[in-house]
């Protein structure tokens, strides 16, 4: 009954305002007559009755308003008339509308494309149930844990059966394998696997079944389960390939199941074929029982309530025991865990969060940009708010209607701000590392949308507040006396300048690291890589093991492929080597010992970088010979074992001696034992990537050692696409079905070995620019504005005969103190927040003084320009007009 | 003199009911009675007397109508809902209940 009545009275007051109001107006006007009949009868003249009436009654408007405000219906009314009014306040003054958005458009558009990034690679969840759960399972040499190597099978069964913190343990390695038997033979990559990954990924198929630990052993029937891809591609999504068999590098395999294309791993893969047992690997399979080789990587499943930490010191407890029982292989191994998510975004987690921090300061700055704005807008709006105050409005009610205002431009600049991201996503996608993410795993969702309107909100209140309440002095009259224009000026002046002063201390911020990692980029891409990239083209030619079986048949393929390749003309200079620097598939590394040495304690041992490669390799590279000879026609087989080392291995490992004929023993196993004599030295070369430097290699002749397949590298004038032709002309010459991959130019091999420094140079290059307009136009605004304020003043000073110049100067000062006091402040803060990101540094330091100091000087440059303008305008005005203006 | 925000807050709402529980009246009519029947001793401002109005009867406590009235012309006058004897009972009681403590307290401290 009573909530009836109320809502009903709601109802009328929402939709009879007018009416309401009125009534209101009659009550009042009642009780007033009332009061001034009592002071007629106790003798007033009626004039003089009605103000005694009115004077007691109190301030009519201001009980109307309270009144009104009892009507709980009222906030709605006030919003839309907030809405109302603010969106006309804003047409109106359409070019301040116009930079707030682009201000604040850039600034939430930046973060929110950053933040779709951070959310497909840092907050996705992972595609397996309970993904924090995985481990991966390692082995680490003692003296340098932060490697990762491989367990071998009969270390992985040991651990699989001993460990009490995995529920399930599964070990796996993937590579290419020939699938012949469905039309053109192709290469499919394999993910060579224990039967336990399935149920541990909760892997489930298609259709048929996932392999089962019995397809695991050893001798058991082949059994290959197939990618929805591959099924759909090579089988025409024929179901009734269950059951049916298909061959793998000649080997037979039945298969029994169908996994969904949705299911991965590693999680972001780019391609998986087949998935069959280790046991039944023509490639690995027979080395299952040789206890040195690790091939295995190893996944593990915690079970619940164990903790990273109890499963590490467990490992840590196992890898002493295989070490001590196994000491032949496992002798100077420890066992390592690293959780799965974060081997899948460690490494660029620390890059992504500093970037996520560079943009939300450019946030920060357009917010302290617009407030800066609506500060002034604000005081120059003093006379209105002063007026309306007096007529009863409530210093909370125009608060919020200013917040109303601010927040009208929040959403318009989120508005933007997000098409904004959207483009910027897709104008980033060619820089984006491979390695960050898939760029179809990025977009503008839910949780991005959410991030934006989040944003736009604290951007609202961090911009509109402040301002909102300077506007709103709680000492009425001295407001409406000053006419208004002059409202709040102390405090408001106060307020602009910290603004001005934390925007270039921001900016400040922001420019230092950006000057560091432009500076440590071009140190990197002006780094010597050691051989001459220019001209330069690479190929990978892969033999399929069950053609070409032999090392012999090896040799024969390589140098029939380098005659044909030298008889072309464009191609003489053509050479081979495996693997080649900035190979995709990383570096091969080996153990080395230098005969005639006292053997290392059992602990150390001392390893280097490998390849084998062609006679021509060092020349076609234009790698420098420093000492001794290269390798020639003479280094085959049938001559003695010889070996090149690289300048960094000779001066650390035979310090003051010549290192040219001492004998190394190293090799590609089982030729770990072959010892090989020094012939030659030649330069560093940088193999793994362009900001890593070069650390000790050995190079061997490939007719010695030779390899299934190798990278061939023309150095040559004809363009990539041209060269590419040539080699694939070459190798189906020999073999139709050889297919040849990785074509790509040596300086593109160098560009995608920087692909990360590049993108993050390119967003903290272009956040830093982004803060340097705003502060520019940050400390624009408030020079002008203080200039024009202080006309009267300047136009007194110049009637005194004060030189135009002198005044000039006085409001540059005022701009250079302003930015000099940001300065001092933002060095101090960069100094601090610049250590955080030493990492992501090419022999740079993070406090690098020349980075900090350019910083300064282009700061304050563009500060003292930005305040030139407004400056000269000040001072060009008549002293006559201004002083009668006012 | 006291300003009318002195009276304990929520006080003049109890004493608005309790004037109105009698018989209906119009603003006017509340304020004169609050302020004969106390011995001239409450004044209630105009400011705060017709927002406690407005809020009452949004509150459903009380109903006001338009009616012909002593003053000689249409007014607004004010009767409770049996929701608002109700809450007129509830605040009675509340209100004895704290002065008699707070006598209790004065007279025993």
């Amino acid at each position: 009954m009573r909530i009836s009545r109320i809502i009903k009275r709601r109802i009328h007051s929402l939709l009879h305002r007018g009416s309401a109001d009125a009534e209101l107006q009659r009550e009042i006007e009642i009780h007033i007559q009332q009061l001034t009949q009592e002071a007629i009868a106790a003798g007033v003249t009626e004039p003089e009755a009605r103000a005694i009436a009115l004077r007691e009654f109190g301030p009519i408007e201001q009980t109307k308003e309270k009144c009104r405000d009892t009507r709980e219906v009222s906030w709605i009314q006030d919003l839309t008339q907030d809405i109302r009014y603010g969106l006309r306040m804003l047409r109106q003054s359409a070019g301040f509308t116009a930079v707030a958005v682009v201000t604040l458009a850039l600034g939430i558009g930046a973060n929110t494309a950053i933040f779709s990034i951070v959310d497909a690679v840092l907050l996705r969840s992972l595609p397996y149930h309970d993904s924090d759960q995985l481990v991966l399972v390692f082995a680490a040499p003692l003296q340098r844990p932060e490697a990762m190597l491989g367990i071998s099978y009969r270390d992985f069964k040991e651990c699989r059966a001993q460990n009490r913190v995995f529920s399930q343990m599964a070990g796996n390695v993937f590579h290419d394998l020939t699938l012949t038997g469905a039309g053109e033979p192709s290469i499919v990559n394999t993910g060579v696997v224990t039967p336990e990954i399935f149920p541990l990924l909760n892997a489930t198929p298609l259709a048929g079944r996932t392999l089962l630990p019995e397809d695991g052993r050893q001798g058991a029937a082949p059994a290959a389960v197939v990618s929805e891809k591959l099924w759909r591609s090579r089988f025409g999504s024929d179901i009734n390939l269950l059951g049916r068999s298909i061959t793998l590098d000649m080997h037979s395999f039945t298969v029994v199941g169908i996994l969904p294309a949705s299911f991965r791993y590693p999680d972001g893969a780019a391609r998986q074929d087949v998935w069959i047992p280790v046991a039944q690997d023509p490639l690995f399979g027979p080395l299952m029982g040789r206890p040195g080789t690790r091939m295995l990587a190893g996944i593990g499943r915690l079970k619940p309530g164990v903790s990273v930490t109890q499963a590490q010191a467990e490992m840590k407890t196992f890898g002493a025991r295989l070490a001590k029982e196994f000491g032949a292989e496992d002798a100077g191994f420890t066992m390592r865990i690293e959780p799965y998510r974060q081997a899948v975004v460690g490494k660029v987690k620390a890059a992504l969060l500093i970037l996520l921090g560079a943009v939300g300061l450019v946030l920060l700055i357009a917010c302290v940009n617009i407030a800066n704005l609506l500060l002034s807008k604000g005081t120059s709006r003093g006379r209105e708010i002063a007026v309306r105050m007096a007529l009863g409005a409530g210093r909370a009610r125009i608060v919020r209607q200013l917040m109303t205002e601010s927040a009208l431009l929040g959403l318009l600049g989120g508005v933007a701000g997000v098409l904004l991201a959207n483009c910027a996503v897709w104008s980033l996608a060619p820089f984006l590392p491979p390695e960050v993410a898939q760029i179809s795993s990025i977009h503008i969702g839910g949780s991005v949308l959410g991030f934006a309107l989040l944003l736009s909100l604290a951007a609202t209140l961090a911009f509109g507040l402040a301002p909102a309440l300077v506007a709103t002095p709680s000492k009425l009259q001295a407001n409406i006396k000053e006419g208004g224009e002059r409202t709040g000026q102390r405090g408001g002046e106060r307020a602009r300048n910290f603004l001005a002063t934390a925007e270039i201390s921001l900016a400040m911020m922001l420019l230092v690291a950006g000057g560091l990692v432009i500076r440590s980029f071009a140190l990197v891409t002006a780094a010597d890589p050691g051989f001459d990239a220019k001209n330069l083209t690479r190929a990978e030619v892969s033999l399929p093991q069950f053609q070409y079986s032999t090392p012999q048949q090896w040799t024969a393929f390589a140098n029939e492929l380098l005659g044909r390749l030298h008889a072309q003309p464009g191609l003489r200079d053509s050479a081979l080597g495996a693997p080649l620097p900035m190979d995709r598939q990383g570096q091969a590394a080996f153990e080395f010992s230098i005969v005639g040495n006292a053997p290392l304690p059992e602990s150390k041992s001392n390893s280097a970088d490998y390849s084998t490669v062609s006679p021509d390799y060092f020349h076609v590279m234009r790698i420098p010979l420093l000492r001794g000879r290269l390798f020639s026609e003479q280094d085959s087989p049938s001559n003695p074992r010889v070996a090149i080392i690289s300048e960094t291995l000779a001066r650390r490992y035979f310090p003051n001696e010549d290192p040219i004929g001492r004998q190394m023993k190293f090799g590609f196993p089982p030729n770990s034992n072959v010892s090989r004599e020094i012939v030659g030295v030649v330069g560093d070369v940088r193999d793994v990537a362009l900001r890593k430097k070069p650390g000790p290699m050995m190079y061997v002749p490939f007719a010695q050692e030779p390899l299934y397949g190798g990278e061939v590298v023309v150095r040559s004038s004809l363009s990539t696409a041209g060269v590419a032709a040539a080699i694939s002309q070459a190798v189906h010459s020999i073999d139709k079905a050889l297919p040849v991959t990785d074509v790509e130019s040596f300086p593109d091999a160098l560009g995608r070995s920087v692909s990360q420094e590049r993108f993050r140079t390119l967003l903290l290059g272009s956040f830093s620019g982004i803060a340097l307009v705003l502060a520019a136009v940050g400390i624009f605004g408030v020079i002008s504005y203080s200039a024009s304020q202080r006309r009267r003043e300047i136009g007194i000073r110049i009637a005194l005969g004060a030189q135009r110049r002198d005044v000039l100067r006085m409001i540059l000062a005022q701009g250079a103190k302003l930015a000099l006091l940001g300065l001092a402040v933002g060095a101090i803060f960069s100094f601090t927040a610049t250590r955080l990101m030493a990492s992501l540094l090419y022999s740079v330091s993070a406090t690098d003084p020349l980075t900090f100091g350019a910083v300064a000087m282009v700061l304050l440059g563009v500060a003292v320009t930005a305040c030139y303008i407004p400056a000269r305008r000040a001072v060009r005005v008549d002293p006559m007009v201004t002083l009668r203006y006012q | 003199m006291p300003k009318p925000s002195d009276l304990l807050q929520g006080t003049l709402d109890l004493l608005i009911l309790k004037t109105i529980a009698r018989k209906p009246l119009h603003g006017w009519g509340i304020a004169k009675r609050i302020q004969a029947l106390s011995g001239e001793a409450l004044a209630v401002g105009q400011g705060s007397l017709y927002p406690a109005l407005h809020r009452l009867e949004n509150q459903g406590w009380i109903c006001a109508e338009w009616e012909e009235s002593d003053l000689g012309r249409a007014a607004k006058v004010y009767s409770l809902t049996p929701e608002g004897r109700k809450q007129l009972e509830r605040e009675l009681k509340t209100w004895k209940r704290l002065s008699s403590a707070v006598h209790l307290l004065i007279q025993n401290a």
